[in-house]
């Protein structure tokens, strides 16, 4: 696909890559080298965008993948070779937080609203007031029910899938089953996160 | 079709990615399998320490643990490498080579060794760096070319790839591969674990065979 404008945005990507590598060969702390390279990596993202076609959305998503993948691991790698693995994290004290009914209503409404959007950005909103309910409460949860949900709605996932694959008249099912998977999925992630935060502090 | 590495003689079609066997993939896929199944097969040897100036020895103990973790690598790292070998797809093929930088680093940082973590910290950010110019490369070829089929790029119809393509996808593998990086990787063999550190060597040395076929076919 050499359009136009192909060159030009190769040479402002390709520009913005030498930048960084350039950055990355002066900075000497590890943790900023770190996080430098996920600057640098953003570049292959914007390389493979360029081609500007379904393909490119399709190659997209495996190269973050392996590039995050490459960056947790590094990581973790960091954490341990300098022994940061129990470092006290501490929830910032907010005022809504504390009071009771607030944090009710607030996560009320998101939960709600996300449900309304379904899907992965209305499990991100949902998960959210989740985890603010959970920030705002003193006492631990039991985690397990959090983990059993999470693992089913994963279940349903992915059975939504095969029925795609496998059923595909019954398509309206599985696209519903895939909505509410991802949706209860992601709501139980990021409110388990709430909950290992909580617990850690 | 008639590739850099002899005419394939065995296709498997996963609908647009076709991997294919010719003499040259299918003996480079035979290394890796072999020395998957050896390191599954062989048992971890413990390293001695000479002290100098003394007539005496210790032998670093190594906990199973983290023995598993290192063999559960190394065949991780043997499958990509396997997979690198025979994919008739360059995107996959940049897929298989960070898998396989992904299993060299992990490979070697799960030795409790300060000095190997940083090392293998350092050569893990080279291979995230090498990242860029390999998916970059796989990009370009895509873009100037329209397809990523190894199959399709050796026949003459299509525009040949730019050399900057090709460039970038070499210097992907050496950033992956971390063969030049001899000056990391002395620190990293100095860790203990025999069969699982040569794994880091002989995959590396599978993908650079490898992207000389990839190249010379586009």
């Amino acid at each position: 696909m050499t359009g136009a404008l192909y060159s030009w945005g190769l040479l402002v990507v390709l520009g913005s890559a030498v930048i960084g590598f350039g950055a990355l060969a002066v900075e000497k702390d590890d943790l900023h080298r770190l996080l430098l390279i996920d600057l640098v990596e953003i570049a292959s993202i914007g390389i493979i965008a360029l081609i500007g076609t379904d393909l490119a959305e399709a190659l997209i998503l495996p190269g973050l993948v392996v590039g995050i993948a490459e960056l947790l691991a590094l990581s973790q790698i960091y954490l341990m070779k300098e022994d940061l693995q129990d470092r006290p994290i501490r929830i910032p004290r907010i005022e809504v937080l504390q009071e009771l009914p607030a944090p009710l209503i607030l996560s009320m409404i998101l939960i709600v609203y996300g449900i309304i959007l379904s899907g992965f950005t209305g499990g991100a909103v949902a998960g959210l007031g989740a985890i603010f309910f959970i920030a705002a409460r003193a006492h631990t949860e039991n985690l397990h029910l959090l983990e059993l949900a999470s693992g089913f709605s994963w279940v349903l996932w992915i059975a939504a899938f095969f029925v795609f694959m496998f059923l595909p008249e019954y398509w309206y099912l599985a696209l519903m089953g895939a909505a509410v998977g991802i949706l209860i999925k992601v709501i139980t992630k990021m409110s388990l996160m709430g909950v290992m935060w909580e617990a850690r502090s | 079709m008639i590739g850099a590495g002899g005419s394939p003689f065995m296709y498997l079609e996963f609908g647009d990615i076709v991997i294919y066997f010719s003499p040259y993939t299918l003996s480079l896929f035979l290394l890796a399998l072999v020395f998957t199944v050896l390191v599954i097969a062989s048992r971890p040897e413990r390293q001695l320490d000479i002290a100098f100036g003394a007539d005496a020895y210790t032998t670093k103990e190594i906990s199973l643990p983290e023995m598993r973790f290192r063999r559960f690598m190394a065949i991780a790292c043997g499958l990509a490498s396997m997979g690198a070998m025979v994919t008739g797809d360059v995107f996959d093929f940049c897929l298989f080579t960070s898998l396989v930088g992904i299993c060299n680093v992990g490979i070697v940082a799960a030795v409790r060794s300060r000095h190997v973590q940083n090392a293998a910290y350092q050569y893990g950010l080279v291979a995230l760096a090498g990242t860029v110019p390999l998916f970059g490369g796989a990009a370009i070829v895509a873009a100037t070319t329209g397809t990523l089929s190894l199959i399709e790029l050796s026949k003459t119809v299509l525009p040949a790839a730019p050399a900057v393509a090709k460039g970038f996808l070499v210097l992907g593998v050496m950033g992956e591969g971390m063969a030049p990086f001899y000056a990391a990787k002395a620190e990293m063999f100095r860790a203990p674990g025999a069969p699982y550190v040569i794994m880091c060597s002989l995959s590396s040395l599978l993908i650079f065979l490898r992207v000389i076929e990839v190249v010379l076919q586009m």
